[in-house]
Formats: structure tokens, sequence, C-alpha cells
């Protein structure tokens, strides 16, 4: 497989991507290196940084993570996802510092031969990516003030706090 | 034994630091943990912990060198 290329980040055939970055995501040179003659469809979807948060403005959210962790886990979501809607291309990359409001936070593309298959796997990849992946944000508002983030609200249904309600799983 | 705390939890501990108590296993970690910083005790119970970049049972046996990670719910994206 195509994907297997790499094998610090298997992510995209032919193409280093780190699963982290530091620096701003770039949506169009990431778009670019993912068109595929094998793919008739590119999904391309973009986490963003809303203004507002709880009621609150927010002026940028601060990303940490467990680098060796996150970037391992990320890899595997998406190798996972590659094999099982046979993609033919996949990736995705997660910011880590200072992420201004309206800027990109995480980038999943997906591309296989038909749409289908390309939007159910995007899907499962952002969400396993969110649920599972350990990156925690700390917001900033515009009021000076911080706060650790928006843990998922999936313990209210699952009783575990690492247990996850996936919108992948949606019978809709 | 090195311990190594992320997001939240870093308003109660170092980002990382050292261990020198006889601790047998993940749970004597986490109880040694809420002892030390009582108000973490909430975030301790919804964090896993992981050895070597994989996470492990609260039964797990911690070894002298090991490097722990304790990890809060994820909330990235």
């Amino acid at each position: 497989m195509k994907m297997m290329k790499s094998a610090l980040f298997p992510q995209v055939a032919e193409v280093d991507i780190t699963p982290l970055s530091a620096t701003d995501l770039d949506l169009v040179q990431l778009l670019s290196l993912a068109h595929d003659p094998k793919a008739g469809a590119v999904v391309l979807f973009s986490g963003e940084v809303r203004d507002n948060s709880t009621g609150k403005t927010v002026d940028y959210l601060d990303y940490e993570a467990h680098e060796s962790m996150a970037s391992k886990m990320i890899c595997a979501i998406v190798e996972e996802a590659a094999k099982r809607w046979h993609l033919t291309k996949a990736l995705a990359q997660h910011r880590t510092g200072k992420v201004m409001a309206g800027e990109s936070a995480v980038v999943v593309i997906t591309c296989s031969p038909h749409r289908k298959e390309a939007y159910a796997a995007n899907r499962y990849i952002i969400d396993r990516i969110k649920h599972e992946a350990p990156i925690w944000k700390c917001e900033y508002f515009t009021d000076g003030t911080k706060e650790w983030g928006g843990n998922c609200s999936c313990q209210k249904i699952t009783g575990d706090a690492n247990k996850h309600v996936y919108e992948f799983e949606d019978k809709a | 034994m090195k311990i190594k705390v992320f997001a939240a939890l870093k308003d109660y501990f170092d980002k990382d630091f050292l261990l020198e108590e006889d601790l047998k296993t993940i749970a004597d970690l986490k109880a040694h943990l809420a002892q030390q910083q009582p108000k973490a005790l909430a975030l301790l119970n919804l964090c896993r912990f992981a050895v070597d970049d994989e996470f492990v049972a609260l039964s797990h046996l911690i070894h002298e060198n090991d490097e722990i990670s304790v990890i809060p719910p994820s909330s990235g994206g």
C-alpha cells in the first residue's frame, strides 16, 4: 500500500507529514499533497477555533500534547481508517501551541475513488483524534481569564471519562 | 521513577518530577499524588496512566526507572 512508504509518519504517499505542527497548518499545501489520480473524491475537514465559548469571547487557544503518544496515535488512527475504507491517501495534522480564533487547529484529508468512503473515513478520523489523542486545549478569553478546556461530555452518557460516543456511529 | 503531568494537572504539580517513594503499582502512585494534592483528586480520577507511551492499568507494577505519564481526558480538536 502506498501509504506505508514512510515508516516514521506513514500518512501520505511519498510525503512525510508530521502529525503535530507547532506552526500554522497550511491547508492549501496539504490539499495539494493529497491530490491523487486514483481518487475521485477528496474530503478536507478543518477544525477551527471559534471566537466564543461558554458565553465568553475567545482570544486564542493554546494546545498542549503528549507529543510522542499523540503522534503515534494519530498515525495509527489514519492507518486504520485507510485500510478500513480503502483510501488512496489520507493525512491528519493537529496544531500545538497558540492558535488564534479563526485559525485551523486540526486538519484531516481523506481520498478515495468515490465520496462515500472519503466522507465516512474523514469523520471517523476526526472523531477518534478529538476523543482519544492526548492533546489538550487551554482557552484564553479576551477578559484575561483562562480555562483548561472542554473535555467532551461523553461521560454523562457512558459513565466513564475515557469511553466516548462517536458521531461516526450515528444512525442518522 | 519519573512522573510527567499534562494540561490542568500542571495547576497542581510540576510538569515533570522524580519520585523516590516505594510505590508498587499505578494505583499506589495515584493515591500518593492525591495525598500530595487533595484538590487534584477529582481530576486524577479521570486520568489514565501511561508507561513508555503505552496506557497501563491501575494494577500495573511500577519499575524503578519507569517514566510515567498522567494523562487527563483529551480535549483536542
